[in-house]
Order: structure tokens, then sequence, then C-alpha cells
């Protein structure tokens, strides 16, 4: 099936840089750290304290609500400390469970469970996207809501991430049996499988694996066309109502990404947990492009030495894609499940916005794909004038980056809005 | 190993590489055909015109902005765009002093006053050319004759005023209209051929969009064709009126300019259609002859208005009803 596309967007320069290489399995030779929230379902208290001995797969961290997802050991050793407080990646502090490795892998499977609600729960499973949700809330909201089609994400949500399609083609059973799982616990009529048109090799094999229960959808890899409001405008030809915060479920549909499905897959099966994750490493000009299986808590300073990328001069290092992930500050940054993928500028490579006047060209009205005004809301923002930004629908942006992107003058289009939005939640709870 | 010092910001890291001075390198580069038509028409006449316009625009922007303390920025290439613009709607016979007057009023009141780059309500270009049409009307359509078989010392608007319509096909064919020779007119807007491939280019390029160049030149037709249907004797074709005088370079270069038009689809097309149809008012009943560039002139006082029709917003429709 072939499905429609949505208007604006753009097709990224560097959208070929990325090599739709094989997975390489990386495994911490020495220390990892685990923060105890790596989701937005909250922060899981520490079941272990230090000098305790860890086999991979056992619980450290557990969810303070039924619906969270808990956090795993993913190598087997001592607990060398527990931090209090750990520097998250997008902000604030969290506790963290540092574990020294002793080498042998020793690994502890899932306790069986009859309903795959608990096995979900346990295995630590959340749906591996921009924001990650504990997959056990995106169900329930999901069942809630009548949703009755499953849409697997298998497209990448920035086009120099390969790892998803990857996924897809590597990981065939794990990807069918997580649908059979999703689907009979939702109840969901139809199944999609969203992939890049040009992923052809992808689509065969997952054809013939699903035996015709799933109905693939090439879709044109402009970006941001994988993030979930514009996949099911494509997909199921309806937008979900937006006003501050969307549900998907509004609309009858769940999206959840390949590796998240394939996670499911692999509690089901296997009864493994999550301590692993699929992402695609690579430089602003390529080079070194590499998808990699790599543990949770594994410092991203190692996975770039096992790729052979290191940073020249004040580079940037990017937790996800170049167009909406989050800069880091430090390699030392364990790997969470918030990491989409690795992307890694030199200093020469560094894209620096300017302070300029507005030319007023409308581009950035014409590659919306929520169909905005950026330079407006942005302009708002920049002035304080927080009610007017409001009014020209802030919230409703997704904050990919194509506004900015294309600018001549170059402004900060999508700082600017970020600021906007968090200086109204601020005046909101303050009031 | 010493941990490397990393940069932190907010999204996106990456930037298409889009910049003023592409727009207008483009811009120029578009011109070039129309400038080399021009040259080919009216020799170093028209040569000279075109170098003391751009030389002088320059210079005024670096002049005023030094002047109000702001940054220099003529390596944007913005002032060079519009002096060469400018150039091309000018006769190849206009005195030195007048081009520098034009310039003069082009960057300051149409430009630096308001504030610089991005702050001016009117395009600079159109201020500099309606003030020099109402200061030296004489000297702003002294035409220059260039060599060839030219059957009238007019250019065809000139003649379809003064002879009508049924002359018309005596003096010019459609297709020297479409290659401007030999044609009389302004330096730049003669040569349709020229300034086709210089718009196309441009659409291409992604400078400008399709929208307000198709939808003037759609708009002229409609017009223009209501009036020939209804009475072919007395008023000239569509075709002719597309061919003759400035509505290619007017659709193109001048209703194009980023600043002073709308940002929006909708508004960009209302705002093409209304300079369109107000370009053949003032062609068919005023006292000028051509009225493409003063029809954007008074149609861009709407685009604040026309900017107020929004693009429809995700999920917008299905929020208004549930809230």
């Amino acid at each position: 099936m072939s499905a429609g596309s949505f208007s604006g967007g753009i097709r990224l320069s560097i959208s070929d840089v990325s090599a739709n290489k094989p997975f390489e399995r990386i495994i911490p030779s020495g220390v990892v750290t685990i923060p105890l929230r790596q989701d937005l379902g909250g922060v899981c208290n520490a079941k272990v304290k230090k000098g305790d001995e860890v086999k991979v797969g056992q619980v450290i961290g557990e969810s303070a609500t039924p619906e969270g997802a808990s956090i795993h050991a993913t190598v087997s050793g001592k607990v060398a400390e527990v931090i209090k407080a750990y520097p998250h990646l997008l902000g604030g502090f969290v506790p963290a469970v540092v574990i020294e490795s002793d080498g042998k892998d020793e690994w502890v499977g899932l306790e069986s469970s009859a309903d795959p609600l608990t096995t979900i729960q346990q295995a630590g499973i959340v749906d591996f996207d921009i924001k990650p949700v504990p997959l056990v809330a995106k169900l329930n909201e999901a069942k809630s809501r009548r949703a009755n089609a499953l849409i697997v994400n298998a497209m990448d949500i920035e086009p120099v991430l390969s790892s998803r399609s990857r996924l897809l083609s590597e990981r065939v059973q794990e990807v069918a049996c997580g649908i059979d799982t999703i689907k009979s616990i939702i109840g969901a009529a139809s199944v999609y499988i969203a992939v890049d048109e040009n992923a052809a090799q992808a689509i065969s094999a997952i054809g013939s694996a699903c035996g015709g229960a799933a109905t693939i959808v090439g879709l044109n890899p402009k970006y941001p066309q994988a993030i979930d409001l514009l996949l099911v405008k494509s997909i199921l030809g309806k937008e979900v109502p937006c006003t501050e915060a969307y549900c998907v479920a509004d609309i009858g549909a769940l999206v959840l990404s390949v590796e998240t499905v394939a996670a499911v897959g692999r509690a089901m099966a296997e009864k493994k947990p999550v301590v692993d994750r699929f992402i695609t490493v690579t430089r602003s000009n390529g080079t070194g492009a590499k998808n990699v299986q790599v543990r949770i808590g594994t410092p991203i300073r190692e996975v770039l030495g096992h790729c052979g990328i290191s940073v020249e001069g004040m580079g940037k290092v990017i937790s996800g894609g170049p167009m909406m992930g989050t800069a880091i500050a430090n390699t030392e940054t364990p790997v969470t499940k918030e990491v989409l993928g690795i992307f890694v500028q030199h200093e020469k490579d560094i894209t620096r916005f300017d302070a300029a006047v507005c030319i007023k060209c409308g581009l950035c009205v014409e590659i919306c794909p929520v169909g905005l005004m950026p330079f407006i809301i942005s302009g708002f923002s920049e002035k304080g004038m927080y009610s007017k930004a409001q009014d020209n629908d802030i919230f409703t942006c997704i904050e990919c980056g194509c506004c900015a992107y294309v600018c001549p003058v170059m402004i900060p289009m999508v700082h600017w809005i970020k600021f906007g939005k968090a200086q109204i939640m601020a005046q909101r709870s303050s009031e | 190993m010493k941990a490397p010092e990393l940069v932190v910001s907010a999204t996106p890291h990456i930037h298409s590489g889009n910049s003023v001075r592409k727009m207008m390198l483009s811009i120029i580069i578009a011109l070039l055909p129309a400038v080399g038509m021009g040259c080919y028409l009216y020799g170093f006449a028209a040569l000279k015109v075109i170098a003391i316009s751009v030389i002088s625009a320059v210079a005024w922007e670096a002049i005023f902005q030094k002047m109000m303390g702001r940054e220099i920025t003529v390596s944007d290439l913005s002032g060079a765009a519009s002096g060469l613009i400018f150039a091309m709607l000018l006769p190849p016979t206009l005195p030195w002093w007048i081009i520098i007057i034009g310039t003069l009023l082009l960057i300051l009141l149409g430009k630096e006053i308001y504030g610089g780059r991005g702050c001016n309500p009117f395009n600079g270009v159109l201020v500099a050319y309606v003030a020099l049409q109402l200061s030296y009307p004489q000297q702003m359509i002294a035409w220059a004759i260039p060599e060839g078989d030219l059957m009238t010392e007019f250019p065809p608007l000139q003649v379809l005023r003064d002879e009508g319509v049924s002359s018309l096909a005596m003096y010019f064919t459609n297709k020297d209209l479409l290659l401007g020779i030999p044609i009389i007119g302004a330096i730049g807007e003669v040569s349709k051929v020229a300034l086709l491939l210089g718009g196309i280019f441009l659409i291409i390029r992604r400078t400008i969009s399709w929208y307000i160049p198709a939808s003037f030149l759609l708009g002229m037709v409609i017009f223009s064709g209501i009036f020939w249907l209804s009475d072919a004797e007395q008023y000239a074709s569509p075709v002719f009126h597309l061919l003759a005088g400035g509505g290619f370079l007017a659709a193109f270069f001048l209703a194009t300019d980023p600043t002073t038009s709308p940002v929006t689809k909708p508004g960009m097309i209302i705002y093409g259609l209304l300079c369109g149809v107000l370009a053949m008012i003032i062609r068919m009943w005023s006292q000028w002859i051509d009225g493409a560039y003063f029809a954007i002139f008074i149609i861009s006082m709407l685009t604040p208005l026309l900017d107020k029709i929004k693009p429809r917003v995700y999920g917008r429709v299905k929020a208004s009803v549930s809230s």
C-alpha cells in the first residue's frame, strides 16, 4: 500500500550519509552508569545497594507506579555506587546505579507471567521515540480509547538515522511476535508497518514473515514524515486534534516504534528484558556511520571509540539526530532509553544561528509540516508576547526544526519557540 | 584521555546553507540574460546605466549603514541586486545624476530609514522608480533607438495608446515582442524570453515561489481577456498585454520581493492576482502607459492585511469543535 504525504517538510541535504549497515554489538568492558529515570514515567526506586552482585537482566530500579517501566542491570558484576543526583540527559538530576562489569555476562531471564502487560512492564519496555513513554501506559491509553489501528513505525525519525529500518530487516521474527502480542492486548483490527519506500528489501522480508497480517505502507522519506502526527495523517488520512497536548489514540490509532515492538517480541519469546539499544552512530559527513546494538549505561565515549569517531575542537555530540536531537555536555553520558542515535559534529561543522532580522520570505511558512507561521510565533516569543504566541498555536509546534533549517537569515526559531513554551508553562505554574 | 569540550545549543544542529547572499546572487544570475539583451540592444549606454546604478546603490548602502551606526552588510549583495533590478526599469539614455538620485531614494527611503533589511514596508526599487517617474517624467520616457529593422520609435504600449489596436499587427509580431528584438523600452524589460529564463531559474532554485509570478500574469490575462472578448476592436489581446511592457519583469523580479510580499500561499496568490488586475487597470485607463510597477507599489500596501490569511493549522478544526 502506498499512502499520501503531507504538505511542507524538507529533504535534508545529508540524507544519504547513513549507511544501512548491520548492527555491531557493543558490550561495555568497564563501568556502566544506569540512570533510574529513562522515560516520562517518573523516577524508579533503587533495588540494589553498593556492593551487591548483579546479573544482566536483574531489576535494579522498580517503578513507583504500576504502569512504569522497570530498569535492569545491563552487565553482570558488582554495584560500585548508587548516586543520588546524577545529571539527566534532558536536565535535572536523577539517581543512578553504577555497575562494575566482571566481564562474565551472566543473565537472569524474566519471570513468566500469564498477563502480557505484566511481562511488558517487568521487561522495562518503553516506546522508543523522541519522548519515551512506558509502553504499558501507552497500551492502556490505547485500550481505553478503543484504538483499532496499530501502526508500527519502521521509518527513522531523521533521515540520517537508519537503525529502525535496519532493525526491521534483521529482526523480522521478533517484530512479528511483538505485533501479535500488542494486537491481542489492544484488540486492534488492522496493523500497518510504515517503512521508507526505498527500503524494498525490508518490505519483502517483513511481508512474508507476517503472512499478510500487516499492511506494509511505503512512505516518501521526506523529513519529518516519521513523526506520529504526520504518520497517522498519511496512513489513516486523519489528523489528531491538537490543542496543547495531543493524543494519537483519540483517532483510534496506536503508533509504536519498531524497536518497541521488537522488544515486546523478545520479552515474550525469549524472556529477555530491555538491556540493549539499537542506534545509529554517525558523523555529520557520514564517515564512521554504523548501526550498533549497545548496552544501556555504556558511556557514549565508548560507543564513539568503537566507531572510530573522535570530536575535533569544540565540537558537538548529539543524542538523536541533527534536527531534533539534544546536544550533550559530556561524553561520559550513558546511552539510555532516551537516546535515538548519536550524531557528532566537529568544530568546523557546527551551525551557528544568528540574531538577525526576519526578511519575511515565507520559506518557514511554506515548509512547516503542521501549518504554522513559525516566524510569527518565534518573533512573539522573542519579544516576550506569550499570549500572542499562543494565539498563533505555539503548542501545536512539533519542534521538527524545518523552519530554522531553511531560514536564510538563520533565526534560531526552534530555540525561541521552545523558550516561549517554557515561559508559558512557568507562568501558569506560578499562577 | 582528556574529555572533549563540547558545544551545547538548541535544535536544529544543521542548516540548509540558504542565505540572503545566496538568494541575491541567484537574482543577479537570473537577471544576466536580460542584462545581456539590454546591452545587445542599447550597447554601451545600457552598460553605463547598469554600472552606475549598481555601484551607487552599494555605495549609498555602505554610507547610510555607516552613518546610522549599523553593521555594514554590502557583502550580502542585497544592495547590488536592488541596484541591478532598478537599472532594468530605466531607459538607457537616463543621465547619471538622475540614476544616483534614484539609488539614493532606493537605499534611504526604501530600506535604511526603516531599520535596514527586512524592515521596509515598500520595495525600495519601486519607491525610487515612482519618485523618478513623478520627478523626471520626460527623462524617464526618453527612449533610445536600438539598431535593427524598426517600424516605430515608441514602445509597444505607447503605440497602443496613440494609434489603437488595429495598427499593432502592422508594427509588432508576437515573436518580436517575445524576443525583444528590436523593441523599444527600458533596459531590462524588453526581452520576455530572457526574463522567463531568469524567472524559471529562480523558481528552480527556490529563491522565489511560483505563486506570485503565475498569479500576477494570470491576473493580467484574465482582466485584459474579459475586455478583449467583449470588444476585440477596441482592446488589445491578452497575449499582447503579456508580451508588451513590464509584466514579466514585474511578476518575476519585483512582485516577489520577500519583505514586501505576503508569506502564505493564499496570500501570495491573491496578491499576484490583484497586482495583475491593477496593472491592467492602470495600463488601460490612466495617464501612464504601463502600470505593472505602480500596481505592485500600491498592492504591497495590502501585504499586512493579506498576511492575516493564515495556513490551516494541523488538527485545528476538530480541536475548536471539542473545546
